[in-house]
């Protein structure tokens, strides 16, 4: 059965386009045909960050309206053959479509992949529902900020009242240095609020910012960087795989970090 | 630990505290053996989404309330005045079908109603007057039985109950909860908690970790401390002459006592 999986946080900008176009990518690696839905109305990104800006013709509006068929609608990746987009229109704004119209297409096109994962814009409002209508599951974003960490658990909220249950969370733009020296809260301190599983934790890295400018995915980019294995991390535990998280303390543990916690333990 | 007193602002207005909790407008009634699920009456001047939000409460009524009902049990459909489509009543059987109940008969007072639910294949009663209403409303929205909660309350949902509070699960930033009797709170309270709404300020408010942004008893309002404490145990908050105060859980019933004459807990 296709898993239809929304990436949602609540909070604007901490990440959701940059995940959903890195684990689309992650998962057509690993051999499942995957279709990335831009939900963002009239605020479409994902189509740069997977550098298919250029060859957009029509979009999920025309789709839905009937004026092309869904398959023309899809725009295949230039590097993955198993993954393709289905773009947003940009000259609309969010109340062009509506939840019920949102549910039958994402229904339509996911019958022919393995994975349907729709990126959900920032808020609760319409655009939220349209995005979260037709997944069966969830995977919640959010940044070590007090902020985030309380948009997500509104948005938790909302996803249970909608009897979505299976809901992850991934921590994004964790920074270890000041996790370490106690200046930030921790994936443990988020855990602690929201209670749902955790499938990865991103470190913050300046090569995201690069490869989302440049329109290429970081997990494609053959020189390894930790996001980049992150990435496919997540991708991997979405297929089943028990795998460890990153040791992304390692870097910073020297001799003054390891006195400071043998006091505070 | 110390608390930072104010008076509730709210407290010198005459307008009284409502305190029938948004999602109880939609409920589910067990009555000589028959389960019924009562949906609010229909407003002429309802807003738009009025319908969505109904859902929203029901799901969520169904997912945070204790389970009273056998698995498989039918539900007949208390729809009122309730205009509703073939859709709806699938959305609603769906709703049920999650927490193992089933949709059987819809009973209405609106013929499309009663013409959709026939053709999706309910069976239908028409009724004339609320009659349903009438037995049920007076007794259930102002319930003094405790509502038992076992799920965590997230930023943005307020949990309103004219009686006590029982939480198994956290309160977050963000969520409130406000009871006219007191507030037990299973897990960490970190929103705010308001008991004794109706005015009691016997009410106490019980956490395992007491972490609160605001605690509320009847007319008073604190601030926890900006600094909190190194260790964290259960912990009641209550009345005390000196404005609301907190006392490890364990020992407070021994050594504390309420005197209606200062209308506060005093210590023995």
């Amino acid at each position: 059965m296709t898993r239809i999986i929304t990436i949602t946080s609540g909070k604007g900008g901490v990440g959701k386009t940059t995940i959903t176009a890195n684990l689309g990518t992650a998962l057509a690696q690993l051999g499942k045909k995957v279709a990335l839905i831009d939900a963002d109305f009239g605020l479409r990104n994902l189509d740069l960050l997977l550098g298919l800006e250029n060859r957009i013709v029509y979009t999920i509006i025309e789709a839905i309206a009937g004026e092309c068929t869904i398959e023309k609608a899809l725009v295949k990746d230039k590097r993955q053959p198993n993954l393709v987009l289905l773009p947003a229109a940009q000259n609309r704004n969010k109340e062009a479509v509506s939840p019920e119209q949102m549910k039958e297409i994402v229904d339509r096109i996911s019958a022919n992949f393995d994975y349907a994962i729709v990126d959900c814009p920032a808020g609760i409002e319409l655009g939220f529902r349209n995005a979260i209508v037709a997944a069966t599951e969830a995977i919640i974003v959010t940044t070590p900020e007090m902020a985030a960490v309380r948009d997500a658990d509104r948005v938790i909220g909302l996803l249970e009242a909608e009897g979505i249950e299976k809901i992850s969370l991934i921590v994004n733009r964790l920074r270890p240095e000041m996790v370490q020296l106690d200046r930030t809260i921790g994936v443990e301190d988020i855990l602690d609020i929201l209670r749902i599983p955790v499938i990865g934790i991103v470190p913050e890295d300046e090569r995201v910012i690069v490869s989302t400018n440049r329109g290429e995915p970081l997990v494609l980019d053959e020189r390894p960087s930790l996001p980049g294995m992150a990435f496919k991390n997540i991708a991997r535990r979405i297929e089943g795989d028990d795998l460890p998280f990153l040791d992304l303390m390692a870097s910073y543990d020297n001799l003054f970090t390891r006195i400071r916690r043998l006091f505070k333990a | 630990m110390n608390l930072d007193p104010q008076n509730l602002p709210e407290s010198n207005g005459s307008r009284p505290l409502s305190l029938v909790n948004r999602f109880s407008r939609v409920r589910l009634k067990e009555q000589e053996g028959k389960i019924f699920l009562i949906l609010p009456s229909q407003d002429k001047k309802e807003a738009a989404d009025e319908w969505s939000q109904i859902q929203t409460d029901l799901n969520y009524y169904l997912n945070n309330s204790e389970n009273f009902w056998q698995a498989g049990s039918a539900v007949s459909l208390v729809a009122q005045n309730r205009l509703l489509d073939g859709r709806q009543l699938q959305n609603i059987e769906r709703s049920l079908a999650r927490v193992n109940l089933k949709l059987k008969c819809i009973l209405t007072s609106r013929r499309q109603t009663a013409v959709a639910a026939a053709t999706t294949g309910f069976d239908v009663e028409q009724t004339k007057a609320d009659r349903y209403l009438e037995r049920t409303d007076a007794s259930d929205s102002e319930s003094k039985e405790p509502l038992y909660l076992k799920n965590t309350i997230r930023s943005g949902v307020e949990i309103r109950h004219s009686g006590s509070i029982i939480l198994l699960g956290d309160l977050n930033p963000g969520g409130i909860a406000i009871a006219a009797g007191d507030i037990i709170i299973w897990g960490s309270l970190r929103g705010i908690a308001h008991a004794g709404a109706g005015g009691n300020r016997e009410s106490k408010i019980m956490a395992l970790k007491m972490q609160p942004t605001q605690l509320r008893i009847a007319d008073l309002v604190a601030r926890a401390p900006e600094k909190s404490p190194e260790q964290i145990e259960p912990e009641i908050a209550y009345i005390a002459p000196e404005g609301i105060r907190l006392y490890l859980a364990n020992n407070f019933a021994k050594i504390h006592s309420f005197s209606e004459q200062l209308q506060a807990w005093t210590e023995n």
